[in-house]
């Protein structure tokens, strides 16, 4: 298979399950009862008659079967067209777009204060010189992941928002407003990469090239960064998949808690009211996501590793690459 | 090693000093914001003008579209950025002249002209003359079924709506007579908009900043779940007739912010950051108010908080079953034990102040030996190991849900269980959310649902109550004399009249136990002392029209 092939083949697998989703998802909310129109007509504090019922139920298409709206829900997105939420009557493609640019910042910086912590965490665990700081930085991860992510913003909006008065709770202030939601959304992300970075390091200092290197009198501070973290990261690298989750999951609660409006916000809402359209673009966006990790780690793997470059795109094909080459080398080396 | 190790300890030590410094300021500022309140009284209207205030509200805006919405948080919203013909008094509850300056009445009660203020404009230009009057009027009363907006189905039958703009006068000509008619244009929902706002799509109308009115207030912006910002609408001069400020509203901003976390709404105010904010947990009224903070409390004109029971649902058909809930309830406990002293009981299906009010709380008096007795002579003479009783091995339980409309809601439902477990009878509570609240309406298992809110008159009982209507008590065969009731509170030629019919419709739906009423509903506002004038509409819906700020 040529690499143009397995490219070709993956982007296919990917668009299938993209599809499939969509199916999927449609299909769930319709089964689902209730929906912001549902909840309108009802409403006790406003109650619609039934024959204003029928008209407003047919101006949503809610009064067709099943087929009938999914027919029309795919021909609209053919053309680019979202659609408006249910509930809020706010065009859909518009609410991804905010909450998506929201959610990526929120994130972004995040995943910068999860690394962050992760390293300070594990150097710790691993590297201090004292039982007690290595005993504490070990079990600071369990401790993370057993916390809720609103507690760790309640603490944090009380501390430094309402009494020491650093951040506002409520007021936006530019990149200001993203620092203690990112610290929250950063806690419990950090501890699954600061437990393999744990064990990596672990793995990493028992290895003979450190003796080597400290024989040779390489400074400990490039020891750590330039090949004991490296070669930590490699398991690390591959929660990127897990984290990318993590950081989509969690930006729920933080956006609540600091009253952003993110995609974790809309999807929220969303959720709440049923309301289809919403909840639809939120979840195609995801596994849009999710494939795009997907295919790209499917993608770098073989840059990485030569080896699984090999086994991927196979051999006999007449137009062996180098990296194949090295792949039978290394095989040989190593029965 | 020593290297890195220098680094992480610098970091340790700082961490651990900004730790400690955080501390130290928690435990500090303990009693801060503990300032007395200004003399309100002197400010003159110079004083009062200009400044900004930020107002955190307990819910999201879900949807601004005037027929079609009924959340109370988007209620507020329109009342500060459009007016209506009239104004109900929140104090005296008479209506009068706003947009309408004057009105007649024909004698048999079918025909209303209405002489509509000179100079009124929109915020966006277009002058509310009665042509436009008029548009709205239709507006309302047929909807726009083509986008999906249903008619306000709290108008009477009105036969025709004709405009004389050279004359400025606009008249109705009813079905029938209705003296609810005026309370009703007066309501949030009768607002009127301009013809931008009645010719937009549906989604456009549901969003606040697609609602152009001609309120004292102008939509700026308005950032979906983050904040709306109103502004102060330059040369408004057309206040309703009585209230002390007939100019501009003194405020040139108000940012509202919706933030639902409790605790992130009352330490925002704490902290100075939030002047004021809606919804306090009744447990917080007393040390915020010891903390220097101001607490309104208002309670609406309309419809108390009750519980609907739904016939259709297990042994609720038997008026004995159902008279012994309404005897097993004590609702001075609730309000004792759960809320304050802003709070009341129900008196009645109806708060004092509706039109037609009547005390009845004697007839539902809380007697738990009534309920007793009720409950033995309606066969249910057995009991389970839990202490319900049974009949015919089947046990006494109500299966209701927690109301999803209001926040206080739990502690009450779970009260009232405990009330009636006294008398053997087991209210199943379950819970779910406001998607699949509607689904509950259909359900027939269900035996209690809560209802009534505070509106602007008492229409609604009768497209609620009618066994030909909402039919909320689920009628299995169709109470006529109460039918009869709600169809004559709708046409009644004269207020005595309606007050009279209103009275007996308490008194048949309380004696029958159609309905339990619970408590009166408040409306609780957390204010900064810095902040004054907060008024309200008689539902309760809070003003910022004459608020001011000493934060200039």
């Amino acid at each position: 298979m040529s690499r143009t092939q397995f490219l070709l083949r993956r982007i296919g697998q990917s668009l299938l399950v993209i599809a499939l989703t969509y199916v999927f998802v449609f299909y769930v909310l319709f089964l689902l009862p209730g929906d912001p129109i549902e909840s309108r007509i009802v409403n006790p504090q406003n109650p619609i008659p039934a024959e204003q019922a029928a008209a407003i139920l047919a101006y949503y298409n809610l009064d067709r079967n099943g087929l009938e709206q999914f027919w029309i829900s795919v021909t609209r997105l053919f053309q680019g067209d979202l659609g408006f939420s249910l509930g809020t009557g706010r065009p859909v493609a518009e609410l991804i777009r905010d909450g998506f640019a929201e959610t990526l910042t929120l994130a972004g910086l995040a995943l910068v204060f999860a690394l962050a912590f992760a390293v300070a965490i594990a150097a710790t665990a691993v590297l201090a010189p004292w039982r007690w700081a290595r005993g504490l930085a070990d079990k600071l991860p369990v401790v993370a992941l057993a916390t809720p992510g609103f507690l760790v913003g309640l603490v944090l909006l009380q501390v430094f928002a309402y009494q020491l008065s650093w951040f506002s709770s409520i007021r936006d202030e530019g990149f200001k407003s993203l620092i203690l939601p990112a610290l929250t959304l950063a806690v419990g992300v950090s501890a699954p990469i600061a437990q393999v970075l744990i064990q990596g390091l672990r793995q990493a200092y028992g290895e003979p090239f450190v003796t080597v290197l400290r024989a040779k009198g390489v400074p400990e501070s490039r020891i750590f960064g330039g090949h004991a973290l490296k070669n930590a990261s490699i398991p690390a690298l591959t929660l990127f998949g897990l984290t990318v989750g993590e950081l989509l999951a969690g930006s729920v609660i933080a956006e609540a808690v600091f009253n952003r409006s993110g995609l974790g916000f809309v999807t929220e809402q969303a959720v709440r009211a049923q309301d289809g359209p919403v909840v639809q673009a939120v979840v195609m966006l995801v596994a849009i996501i999710f494939t795009l990790v997907n295919l790209l780690t499917d993608l770098l793997y073989p840059v990485i590793d030569k080896r699984i470059a090999a086994k991927t795109l196979g051999s006999g094909t007449g137009s062996r690459t180098p990296a194949a080459d090295l792949d039978t080398r290394q095989e040989v080396l190593t029965p | 090693m020593s290297n890195i190790f220098s680094s992480i300890k610098r970091t340790a030590a700082l961490t651990s000093a900004a730790v400690a410094i955080a501390l130290l300021a928690t435990g500090c500022s303990g009693s801060a914001g503990a300032t007395t309140n200004t003399d309100a009284g002197s400010a003159s209207a110079e004083d009062k003008r200009g400044g900004e205030v930020v107002y955190l509200d307990a819910e999201l805006s879900r949807s601004t579209q005037l027929q079609a919405s009924g959340t109370w948080q988007d209620s507020a919203y329109i009342e500060n950025i459009a007016d209506r013909l009239v104004y109900r008094d929140p104090e005296t509850q008479e209506i009068k002249p706003w947009i309408a300056e004057s009105w007649t009445v024909s004698e048999d009660g079918l025909t209303y002209e209405f002489k509509i203020r000179d100079g009124v404009t929109f915020s966006n230009g277009q002058v509310l003359d009665a042509g436009a009057v008029k548009r709205n009027l239709d507006w309302q009363i047929k909807g726009d079924t083509d986008k999906g907006i249903p008619a306000n189905n709290w108008f009477p039958k009105v036969k025709s709506v004709t405009a004389d703009d050279a004359a400025g006068t606009v008249t109705v000509k009813l079905g029938h007579p209705s003296t609810a008619f005026l309370a009703i244009l007066s309501f949030w929902r009768s607002a009127l908009v301009a013809d931008a706002t009645i010719e937009a799509p549906i989604e456009t109308q549901q969003q606040l900043s697609g609602v152009i009115g001609s309120g004292p207030f102008v939509v700026e912006s308005e950032k979906y779940g983050e904040e709306i910002v109103l502004t102060r609408r330059e040369g408004y001069a057309w206040a309703p007739e009585g209230l002390a400020n007939q100019g501009e509203a003194y405020l040139d901003k108000v940012t509202v912010v919706p933030v639902t976390e409790d605790s992130v709404r009352l330490g925002s105010l704490r902290s100075g950051e939030a002047d004021f904010i809606r919804y306090i947990q009744p447990s917080e009224e007393k040390t915020l108010a010891e903390a220097g903070f101001q607490i309104v409390a208002r309670q609406g004109v309309g419809n108390a908080n009750v519980w609907d029971l739904k016939q259709a649902a297990p042994f609720l058909d038997d008026v004995k079953v159902r008279q012994a809930l309404q005897h097993g309830i004590d609702r001075q406990q609730i309000i004792d034990d759960l809320y304050t002293g802003n709070w009341s009981a129900a008196t009645s299906i109806i708060t004092p102040g509706s039109v037609g009010y009547k005390d009845v709380s004697e007839l539902f008096a809380y007697d738990p030996e009534e309920s007793n007795r009720l409950l033995d002579e309606a066969g249910w003479t057995g009991r389970d190991a839990d202490g319900y009783r049974t009949k015919d091995g089947e046990q006494l339980h109500v299966l209701t849900y927690v109301d999803v409309y209001d926040s206080t809601a739990k502690p009450l439902f779970q009260l009232v269980q405990w009330q009636l477990k006294q008398i053997g009878v087991n209210l199943d509570i379950k819970e779910t959310d406001y998607a699949n609240y509607a689904s509950v309406y259909t359900d027939d298992s269900v035996g209690a649902l809560r209802n009534g809110w505070p509106e602007a008159d008492t229409t609604r009982l009768s497209i609620g109550y009618h066994s030909a209507g909402s039919n909320s008590f689920k009628f299995q065969a169709a109470d006529k004399e109460l039918d009869g009731l709600l169809e004559d509170q709708l046409t009644a030629s004269t207020v005595e009249e309606r007050e009279k019919t209103i009275g007996e419709i308490q008194e048949r739906i309380v004696e029958q136990a159609y309905a339990l009423p619970i408590i009166n509903d408040t409306q609780v506002f957390g204010l900064a002392p810095t902040v004054h004038d907060l008024t309200f509409s008689s539902e309760a819906r809070p003003h910022f029209y004459e608020t001011w700020t000493e934060k200039k």
